[in-house]
Protein backbone atom coordinates (compact mmCIF):
# COMPACT_ATOMS: atom_id res chain seq x y z
CA UNK A 1 0.00 0.00 0.00
CA UNK A 2 1.21 3.48 -0.85
CA UNK A 3 2.32 5.93 1.81
CA UNK A 4 -0.21 8.12 3.61
CA UNK A 5 -0.47 9.76 7.05
CA UNK A 6 -1.73 7.66 9.95
CA UNK A 7 -3.80 10.43 11.50
CA UNK A 8 -4.98 13.71 10.03
CA UNK A 9 -6.84 16.71 11.38
CA UNK A 10 -8.91 17.13 8.20
CA UNK A 11 -9.69 14.60 5.45
CA UNK A 12 -9.65 17.12 2.62
CA UNK A 13 -7.32 20.04 1.98
CA UNK A 14 -7.38 23.02 -0.35
CA UNK A 15 -5.19 22.87 -3.42
CA UNK A 16 -2.87 25.73 -2.49
CA UNK A 17 -0.20 27.32 -4.67
CA UNK A 18 3.36 26.14 -5.03
CA UNK A 19 5.37 29.32 -4.92
CA UNK A 20 9.12 29.73 -5.09
CA UNK A 21 11.93 27.28 -4.64
CA UNK A 22 12.91 24.88 -1.89
CA UNK A 23 15.06 26.50 0.74
CA UNK A 24 14.76 23.52 3.09
CA UNK A 25 15.28 19.89 2.20
CA UNK A 26 17.47 20.90 -0.72
CA UNK A 27 20.76 19.34 0.39
CA UNK A 28 21.91 15.73 0.47
CA UNK A 29 21.80 15.02 4.21
CA UNK A 30 21.66 11.27 4.86
CA UNK A 31 23.31 9.46 1.95
CA UNK A 32 26.05 10.41 -0.49
CA UNK A 33 24.00 10.87 -3.67
CA UNK A 34 20.55 12.31 -4.18
CA UNK A 35 17.84 12.95 -6.74
CA UNK A 36 16.89 16.62 -6.88
CA UNK A 37 13.68 17.92 -8.44
CA UNK A 38 14.13 20.74 -10.94
CA UNK A 39 10.43 21.62 -11.13
CA UNK A 40 7.65 21.91 -8.63
CA UNK A 41 4.43 19.93 -8.41
CA UNK A 42 2.57 17.21 -6.59
CA UNK A 43 4.33 13.89 -6.21
CA UNK A 44 1.75 11.18 -5.63
CA UNK A 45 2.24 8.38 -3.12
CA UNK A 46 2.09 5.93 -6.04
CA UNK A 47 4.97 7.71 -7.77
CA UNK A 48 7.02 7.71 -4.55
CA UNK A 49 6.38 3.97 -4.17
CA UNK A 50 7.27 3.36 -7.85
CA UNK A 51 10.54 5.20 -7.27
CA UNK A 52 11.26 3.20 -4.13
CA UNK A 53 10.67 -0.13 -5.91
CA UNK A 54 12.84 0.91 -8.87
CA UNK A 55 15.66 2.04 -6.59
CA UNK A 56 15.58 -1.07 -4.42
CA UNK A 57 15.64 -3.30 -7.53
CA UNK A 58 18.58 -1.33 -8.90
CA UNK A 59 20.66 -1.49 -5.73
CA UNK A 60 20.00 -5.24 -5.19
CA UNK A 61 19.52 -4.90 -1.43
CA UNK A 62 22.89 -3.24 -0.96
CA UNK A 63 23.39 0.28 0.33
CA UNK A 64 20.77 2.38 2.02
CA UNK A 65 17.89 4.22 0.39
CA UNK A 66 16.36 7.32 1.97
CA UNK A 67 13.01 8.75 0.87
CA UNK A 68 13.00 12.46 1.68
CA UNK A 69 9.38 13.29 0.79
CA UNK A 70 6.14 12.17 2.38
CA UNK A 71 2.64 12.45 0.87
CA UNK A 72 0.77 14.43 3.50
CA UNK A 73 -1.74 16.20 1.23
CA UNK A 74 -5.00 14.54 0.21
CA UNK A 75 -6.04 15.21 -3.37
CA UNK A 76 -9.77 15.02 -4.08
CA UNK A 77 -11.64 14.52 -7.31
CA UNK A 78 -15.25 14.25 -8.42
CA UNK A 79 -16.48 11.37 -10.62
CA UNK A 80 -16.85 11.88 -14.38
CA UNK A 81 -20.18 13.18 -15.72
CA UNK A 82 -21.16 14.68 -12.39
CA UNK A 83 -23.28 17.83 -12.30
CA UNK A 84 -21.80 20.99 -10.85
CA UNK A 85 -22.12 21.58 -7.14
CA UNK A 86 -22.89 19.07 -4.40
CA UNK A 87 -19.67 19.85 -2.59
CA UNK A 88 -16.06 18.86 -2.74
CA UNK A 89 -15.11 15.45 -4.09
CA UNK A 90 -13.74 12.53 -2.15
CA UNK A 91 -10.00 12.00 -1.48
CA UNK A 92 -8.52 10.07 -4.42
CA UNK A 93 -4.86 9.86 -3.50
CA UNK A 94 -2.17 11.38 -1.31
CA UNK A 95 0.63 13.57 -2.59
CA UNK A 96 3.74 15.38 -1.44
CA UNK A 97 4.13 19.04 -2.35
CA UNK A 98 7.48 19.31 -4.10
CA UNK A 99 9.28 22.57 -4.81
CA UNK A 100 12.14 22.90 -7.27
CA UNK A 101 15.42 22.07 -5.58
CA UNK A 102 14.00 19.49 -3.16
CA UNK A 103 15.88 16.23 -2.67
CA UNK A 104 13.47 13.35 -3.27
CA UNK A 105 15.62 10.25 -2.73
CA UNK A 106 19.09 9.64 -1.36
CA UNK A 107 21.37 6.62 -1.58
CA UNK A 108 24.27 5.89 0.75
CA UNK A 109 26.86 3.17 1.23
CA UNK A 110 27.26 2.37 -2.48
CA UNK A 111 29.85 3.20 -5.15
CA UNK A 112 29.11 6.29 -7.23
CA UNK A 113 28.40 4.41 -10.47
CA UNK A 114 25.77 2.09 -8.92
CA UNK A 115 24.11 4.88 -6.92
CA UNK A 116 23.89 7.17 -9.94
CA UNK A 117 22.58 4.38 -12.15
CA UNK A 118 19.85 3.60 -9.58
CA UNK A 119 18.84 7.24 -9.20
CA UNK A 120 18.73 7.82 -12.95
CA UNK A 121 16.27 4.91 -13.20
CA UNK A 122 14.19 6.47 -10.42
CA UNK A 123 14.19 9.78 -12.32
CA UNK A 124 12.14 8.13 -15.10
CA UNK A 125 9.37 7.48 -12.60
CA UNK A 126 9.16 11.09 -11.45
CA UNK A 127 6.57 13.43 -12.96
CA UNK A 128 9.05 16.28 -13.29
CA UNK A 129 12.63 16.97 -14.39
CA UNK A 130 15.19 15.67 -11.91
CA UNK A 131 18.95 15.66 -11.67
CA UNK A 132 21.56 13.76 -9.71
CA UNK A 133 23.49 15.55 -6.99
CA UNK A 134 26.18 14.45 -4.59
CA UNK A 135 26.92 15.47 -1.02
CA UNK A 136 28.82 18.72 -0.58
CA UNK A 137 31.95 18.69 1.61
CA UNK A 138 31.26 20.08 5.07
CA UNK A 139 32.52 23.60 5.75
CA UNK A 140 32.64 25.54 8.98
CA UNK B 1 48.89 19.97 5.35
CA UNK B 2 46.22 22.54 4.73
CA UNK B 3 46.12 24.26 1.36
CA UNK B 4 46.24 28.09 1.47
CA UNK B 5 44.89 30.02 -1.51
CA UNK B 6 45.06 33.77 -2.16
CA UNK B 7 41.69 35.50 -2.59
CA UNK B 8 41.33 39.09 -3.76
CA UNK B 9 38.38 40.96 -2.30
CA UNK B 10 37.16 44.55 -2.27
CA UNK B 11 35.34 46.23 0.57
CA UNK B 12 31.76 47.25 -0.27
CA UNK B 13 29.53 49.92 1.15
CA UNK B 14 26.14 48.82 -0.16
CA UNK B 15 24.43 46.24 2.01
CA UNK B 16 21.10 44.42 1.97
CA UNK B 17 19.43 41.97 -0.36
CA UNK B 18 18.80 44.45 -3.19
CA UNK B 19 22.43 45.58 -3.37
CA UNK B 20 23.62 41.97 -3.04
CA UNK B 21 21.45 40.90 -5.99
CA UNK B 22 22.94 43.70 -8.10
CA UNK B 23 26.40 42.65 -7.04
CA UNK B 24 25.79 39.02 -8.02
CA UNK B 25 24.67 40.11 -11.48
CA UNK B 26 28.10 41.68 -12.02
CA UNK B 27 29.87 38.37 -11.30
CA UNK B 28 30.78 39.15 -7.70
CA UNK B 29 29.74 37.44 -4.48
CA UNK B 30 29.01 39.34 -1.25
CA UNK B 31 31.27 38.19 1.57
CA UNK B 32 31.98 39.22 5.14
CA UNK B 33 35.09 38.94 7.27
CA UNK B 34 34.93 38.97 11.06
CA UNK B 35 36.74 37.79 14.17
CA UNK B 36 39.70 38.64 16.41
CA UNK B 37 37.58 41.32 18.12
CA UNK B 38 37.88 43.57 15.06
CA UNK B 39 34.91 45.04 13.28
CA UNK B 40 33.14 42.98 10.62
CA UNK B 41 33.84 44.19 7.09
CA UNK B 42 31.54 43.60 4.13
CA UNK B 43 33.46 42.48 1.07
CA UNK B 44 32.89 41.31 -2.45
CA UNK B 45 34.96 38.74 -4.33
CA UNK B 46 34.91 37.13 -7.75
CA UNK B 47 32.32 34.36 -8.08
CA UNK B 48 34.49 32.31 -10.44
CA UNK B 49 37.41 32.44 -8.02
CA UNK B 50 35.30 31.59 -4.95
CA UNK B 51 33.37 28.69 -6.48
CA UNK B 52 36.65 27.17 -7.65
CA UNK B 53 38.20 27.21 -4.17
CA UNK B 54 35.02 26.11 -2.39
CA UNK B 55 34.53 23.14 -4.73
CA UNK B 56 38.17 22.14 -4.25
CA UNK B 57 37.59 21.99 -0.49
CA UNK B 58 39.96 24.84 0.39
CA UNK B 59 39.47 25.94 4.03
CA UNK B 60 42.17 28.54 4.62
CA UNK B 61 42.75 31.62 2.46
CA UNK B 62 45.05 34.63 2.36
CA UNK B 63 42.44 37.34 2.05
CA UNK B 64 43.75 40.43 0.25
CA UNK B 65 41.49 43.38 1.02
CA UNK B 66 42.43 46.85 -0.20
CA UNK B 67 46.16 46.07 -0.09
CA UNK B 68 46.03 44.36 3.34
CA UNK B 69 46.58 40.58 3.52
CA UNK B 70 45.18 38.54 6.42
CA UNK B 71 44.68 34.83 7.02
CA UNK B 72 41.04 33.84 7.06
CA UNK B 73 39.08 30.65 7.39
CA UNK B 74 36.05 29.93 5.21
CA UNK B 75 33.54 29.70 8.04
CA UNK B 76 30.29 29.42 6.11
CA UNK B 77 29.14 29.20 2.51
CA UNK B 78 25.60 29.92 1.36
CA UNK B 79 24.39 28.25 -1.82
CA UNK B 80 21.46 28.98 -4.09
CA UNK B 81 18.43 26.69 -3.84
CA UNK B 82 19.78 24.23 -6.42
CA UNK B 83 23.25 24.16 -4.88
CA UNK B 84 24.90 25.43 -8.10
CA UNK B 85 26.17 28.86 -7.14
CA UNK B 86 27.72 30.40 -4.08
CA UNK B 87 25.66 33.38 -2.94
CA UNK B 88 27.54 34.43 0.20
CA UNK B 89 30.74 33.53 2.01
CA UNK B 90 31.71 34.13 5.64
CA UNK B 91 35.42 34.51 6.37
CA UNK B 92 36.73 34.31 9.91
CA UNK B 93 40.07 35.96 10.79
CA UNK B 94 42.60 33.49 12.16
CA UNK B 95 46.28 33.48 13.04
CA UNK B 96 48.65 30.64 12.16
CA UNK B 97 49.19 29.49 15.77
CA UNK B 98 45.53 29.58 16.73
CA UNK B 99 43.46 26.56 17.77
CA UNK B 100 40.11 26.41 16.04
CA UNK B 101 36.95 24.31 16.06
CA UNK B 102 35.98 23.09 12.63
CA UNK B 103 33.92 20.39 10.91
CA UNK B 104 35.76 17.92 8.66
CA UNK B 105 34.26 15.29 6.35
CA UNK B 106 34.69 11.59 7.09
CA UNK B 107 35.89 9.27 4.34
CA UNK B 108 35.64 5.49 4.35
CA UNK B 109 38.80 3.55 3.58
CA UNK B 110 38.86 -0.07 2.45
CA UNK B 111 36.12 -2.59 1.75
CA UNK B 112 34.26 -4.00 4.71
CA UNK B 113 34.08 -7.84 4.71
CA UNK B 114 30.60 -7.49 6.20
CA UNK B 115 29.39 -6.02 2.91
CA UNK B 116 30.55 -9.10 1.00
CA UNK B 117 28.63 -11.34 3.39
CA UNK B 118 25.34 -9.55 2.77
CA UNK B 119 25.47 -6.60 5.15
CA UNK B 120 24.37 -3.02 4.48
CA UNK B 121 26.66 -0.16 5.38
CA UNK B 122 25.05 2.66 7.33
CA UNK B 123 26.94 5.87 8.01
CA UNK B 124 25.00 8.10 10.39
CA UNK B 125 27.93 10.52 10.76
CA UNK B 126 29.30 12.12 7.61
CA UNK B 127 31.40 14.84 9.23
CA UNK B 128 33.02 15.38 12.60
CA UNK B 129 33.68 18.41 14.76
CA UNK B 130 37.38 18.73 15.61
CA UNK B 131 39.81 21.04 17.38
CA UNK B 132 43.18 21.67 15.74
CA UNK B 133 45.71 24.30 14.80
CA UNK B 134 44.86 26.42 11.78
CA UNK B 135 47.73 25.01 9.74
CA UNK B 136 46.88 21.43 10.74
CA UNK B 137 43.35 21.19 9.38
CA UNK B 138 43.02 17.74 7.76
CA UNK B 139 41.26 17.50 4.39
CA UNK B 140 39.29 14.46 5.54
CA UNK B 141 39.32 12.03 8.45
CA UNK B 142 39.74 8.50 7.11
CA UNK B 143 37.76 5.71 8.70
CA UNK B 144 39.20 2.24 8.15
CA UNK B 145 36.35 -0.21 7.58
CA UNK B 146 38.46 -3.07 6.25
CA UNK B 147 37.77 -5.20 9.36
CA UNK B 148 34.11 -4.37 9.84
CA UNK B 149 31.82 -7.43 9.93
CA UNK B 150 28.01 -7.59 9.96
CA UNK B 151 26.87 -6.09 13.26
CA UNK B 152 30.20 -4.33 13.67
CA UNK B 153 30.24 -0.69 14.79
CA UNK B 154 32.90 2.02 14.69
CA UNK B 155 32.47 4.70 17.35
CA UNK B 156 34.17 8.10 17.55
CA UNK B 157 36.52 6.77 20.25
CA UNK B 158 37.80 4.12 17.82
CA UNK B 159 38.80 6.67 15.17
CA UNK B 160 42.47 7.42 14.66
CA UNK B 161 43.02 11.16 14.97
CA UNK B 162 45.76 12.75 12.84
CA UNK B 163 48.56 14.44 14.76
CA UNK B 164 47.42 17.59 16.57
CA UNK B 165 43.72 16.87 16.03
CA UNK B 166 41.22 16.37 18.86
CA UNK B 167 37.71 15.05 18.24
CA UNK B 168 34.97 17.10 19.91
CA UNK B 169 32.08 14.77 19.08
CA UNK B 170 30.59 12.41 21.68
CA UNK B 171 32.98 9.47 22.15
CA UNK B 172 30.18 6.90 21.98
CA UNK B 173 28.59 8.32 18.84
CA UNK B 174 28.34 5.81 15.98
CA UNK B 175 30.35 6.74 12.90
CA UNK B 176 29.64 3.73 10.72
CA UNK B 177 28.06 0.32 11.22
CA UNK B 178 27.01 -2.66 9.16
CA UNK B 179 23.51 -4.02 9.62
CA UNK B 180 22.17 -7.24 8.18
CA UNK B 181 20.39 -6.85 4.84
CA UNK B 182 17.18 -8.50 6.11
CA UNK B 183 16.79 -5.94 8.90
CA UNK B 184 17.46 -3.17 6.38
CA UNK B 185 14.80 -4.39 3.93
CA UNK B 186 12.26 -4.57 6.75
CA UNK B 187 12.94 -0.98 7.77
CA UNK B 188 12.71 0.47 4.23
CA UNK B 189 9.46 -1.20 3.21
CA UNK B 190 6.57 1.07 4.23
CA UNK B 191 4.36 -0.51 6.88
CA UNK B 192 1.22 -2.14 5.60
CA UNK B 193 -1.77 -0.26 6.84
CA UNK B 194 -4.02 -3.30 6.68
CA UNK B 195 -7.49 -2.70 5.34
CA UNK B 196 -7.43 1.01 6.18
CA UNK B 197 -7.64 3.08 3.02
CA UNK B 198 -8.01 6.40 4.79
CA UNK B 199 -6.18 7.82 7.77
CA UNK B 200 -7.86 8.32 11.09
CA UNK B 201 -9.33 11.80 11.54
CA UNK B 202 -8.39 13.47 14.81
CA UNK B 203 -11.63 14.51 16.46
CA UNK B 204 -12.08 16.95 19.30
CA UNK B 205 -13.24 15.23 22.47
CA UNK B 206 -16.93 15.86 23.04
CA UNK B 207 -17.56 18.31 25.90
CA UNK B 208 -19.15 16.65 28.91
CA UNK B 209 -22.76 17.88 29.19
CA UNK B 210 -23.17 19.91 32.38
CA UNK B 211 -25.94 18.72 34.60
CA UNK B 212 -28.72 21.26 34.82
CA UNK B 213 -29.82 22.05 38.30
Amino acid sequence: MALMPKRVKFRKSQRGKIKGNAHRGNTVSYGEYGLQSMDSGWLSAQAIEAGRITASHAIHGEGKLFIRVFPNKSITSIPAETRMGKGKGEPEYWAAVVKSGMILYEIGGLPEAIAKDALSKVAYKMPFRCRLVSRRPSIG
Amino acid sequence: MVQVVKVKAQSRKEQGSKASKKLRKTGLVPCVVYGHKESAISLSASHAELIKIVKHGVRLVDLETDGKVEKALIRDVQWDFLGNDVIHVDFSRVSADEKIHITVSLELKGTAPGLLSGGVLDMPMHSIHIECLVLNIPDVIRVNVSELQVGGVIHVKELVAPEGVKFLADEDAVVVHIVSAKAEVASTVPPELGAATEPEVIKKPKPVAEEEE
